[in-house]
């Protein structure tokens, strides 16, 4: 079954198409990896997914319904979070506060509850904390709860927001380029996190330069350049495609 | 986890918290034991700071949590006290009255002011939002026969069940508006709620990405700070009898400013210490004439040059245990 369905996607900036009749489905469950060479419209793709551009053409449906042309909120609301490429962590929250920004959506505390104090609304506050407390642990970056997400390393700001994007029960999270600026071991530590996921059923949607870690953990890859789509195969495949290794890694 | 973390009464298991509730309970005593030990003038001048808590921390919500450099706050302050006043003058409504619609006045005008704010940021907000304090002193001046134009106007005598409003009374009223008002503000701002400011503040987009509806949080939160200090406008009224359009001017906002900024951007209880000490300094400087504005100013560079996060920072770095949060300890 399938979770995403992009059909004909297309993103123009002035003259510029950014992402040219884009076209693919994600299955349930699977890790599905984008790559391509720098500029070839991977995050426009991703941003026009989120709600965070707007597409001149096509069509997105996440579990039958279209989404193209929400806003990233409501997309949000339906049940898919995403990471950034240059770093969407809330810096000046500690790791617990990020994390439970994640839980916006499933907290059900009105606003005059919260300022009554009404117990009603402290008692979603507090399950919220439990709950966000939760997810730290399973992400192992528990003993990190009070410190302030700007002063983490690239890694750990990776798993929180990675953290926040898992806490309120997305069923697609989608990341962008995740694995930038992480040691060889935050890499693999990351690959596996990602499987983990996979196997619990959720789907994770991948921008990746890193080529090691996209082989690793993608059940399908899924190859953009100048906006469209060269190839869609398992990575094993994706290493014998002549056009890849032309487009992507050069003629060598 | 353990379970007993949803057990009524689990809280004050925390050391800690009990320890800052028992504080703020003992400071609460001490506060309302405070006129036995103060004279008239004195209780004049703590009855001052305690308006300009309510200035400081509305003008926070929006300056230090969302993060918007919006400057209308002396234009919540000068709504609040006109309404509070005008309704007194010519409807003849009781002081509690008064103040609540100055805190209505403040959040409609809140509201009116986040529009622009949900499309424009930076400098170009904070020209738009200067406007309007200036557009505001226009009305005043202009609608004598509402206003009373730019010589403004007394307020009625006041009486408070049965009793005539003198510095003591208008203290334990202060007290108790403020009291609430800043417990209401501490309660929004360590919920989802306050939450989604911060988040905002940080990165528009992420806060996006995870469900947080930007253009009702920023309104929001202009609604809450107008309506504090629209409040704060209301006990201002209430405290000098009189209310005249020339007050509400830029000193009038650049003395909120530096409050804020003294206390720190994005702390409470910055916020209430800025109120107290710049206060506090020109009536203690006020004999030596010049020094006072002298001080005011260096207090400023001070602050900005070694303090950056303000006094409110400087304690939440000292002293862990006073660090805000962003949300409620279970």
């Amino acid at each position: 079954m399938n979770i995403l369905q992009v059909e004909g996607l297309t993103v123009r900036f002035g003259g510029l198409v950014a992402v040219n009749d884009l076209s693919f489905s994600v299955r349930t469950g699977e890790v599905f990896a984008m790559m391509g060479p720098n500029g070839a419209g991977k995050t426009t793709a991703f941003d026009a997914i989120g709600g965070f551009v707007q597409a001149a053409a096509g069509a997105v449906r996440f579990e039958g319904k279209p989404i193209l042309g929400l806003a990233p909120e409501r997309i949000a609301a339906l049940g898919i979070r995403r990471t950034f490429q240059n770093n969407g962590i809330l810096r000046e929250m500690t790791v617990l506060e990020n994390v439970l920004t994640g839980l916006e959506l499933s907290t059900p505390s009105s606003l005059l509850g919260v300022v009554t104090g009404w117990p009603a609304a402290a008692r979603a506050e507090r399950s919220a904390v439990v709950r966000a407390r939760e997810m730290l642990e399973q992400m192992e970056i528990g003993d990190l709860e009070e410190r302030a997400a700007g002063d983490l390393s690239f890694g750990q700001q990776r798993m929180v927001e990675i953290a926040r994007a898992l806490v309120a029960g997305a069923r697609l999270i989608m990341l962008d380029e995740p694995a930038v600026g992480l040691s060889p071991n935050e890499r693999l530590h990351l690959g596996q996190v990602l499987r983990r996921l996979a196997g619990t059923g959720i789907t994770v949607l991948l921008v990746e330069h890193v080529q090691d870690l996209v082989m690793a953990v993608s059940d399908q890859v899924l190859v953009l350049n100048f906006g469209r789509k060269l190839v869609q195969c398992p990575p094993e495949e994706v290493r014998q495609n002549e056009e890849v290794l032309e487009a992507y890694l050069g003629n060598g | 986890m353990t379970l007993s973390t949803t057990r009524p009464g689990a809280r004050e298991r925390d050391p800690a918290a009990a320890a800052r509730r028992r504080a703020l309970i003992v400071l609460l005593a001490l506060l309302c034991l405070l006129p036995l030990a103060v004279n008239n003038y004195v209780q004049f001048v703590v009855n001052t700071m305690l308006v300009y808590c309510l200035v400081a921390v509305g003008f926070n919500v929006v300056l230090g949590y969302l993060g918007q450099l919006a400057f209308a706050n002396a234009a919540f302050f000068g709504i609040g006290a006109y309404a509070a006043g005008l309704s007194m003058v010519h409807w003849g409504v009781s002081g509690p009255v008064g103040i609540a619609l100055g805190g209505a006045a403040g959040a409609v005008l809140g509201f009116v002011v986040g529009l622009p704010a949900l499309r424009v940021k930076g400098y170009y907000l904070a020209i738009a939002t200067l406007a309007v304090g200036e557009l505001m002193r226009w009305v005043y001046v202009h609608n004598d026969a509402i206003t009373f134009g730019p010589g403004g106007f007394s307020l009625p005598e006041l009486r408070l069940l049965g009793m005539t409003l003198d510095e003591t009374l208008k203290y334990y009223v202060f007290l108790f508006v403020v009291t609430l008002a800043i417990a209401a503000t501490s309660l929004l701002l360590r919920s989802r709620f306050g939450r989604a400011f911060v988040a905002i503040r940080n990165n528009e987009r992420a806060a996006a990405s995870l469900g947080i509806d930007g253009r009702r949080m920023k309104i929001l939160a202009f609604v809450w700070s107008g309506m504090i200090v629209g409040l704060g406008g209301a006990l201002f009224a209430l405290l000098n009898g009189r209310v005249s359009p020339d007050t509400f001017g830029l000193s009038q906002l650049l003395m909120h400013f530096a409050i804020v900024m003294v206390g720190g951007l994005g702390s409470l209880a910055g916020s209430v210490i800025g109120a107290v000490l710049l206060t506090a300094a020109p009536e203690v400087f006020r004999n030596l004439p010049g020094l006072e504005e002298i001080v005011f100013s260096l207090m400023l560079i001070l602050v900005i040059f070694f303090m950056p996060k303000g006094v409110g920072g400087l304690l939440s770095d000292a002293f862990p245990l006073l660090r805000e949060r962003l949300y409620r300890r279970p």
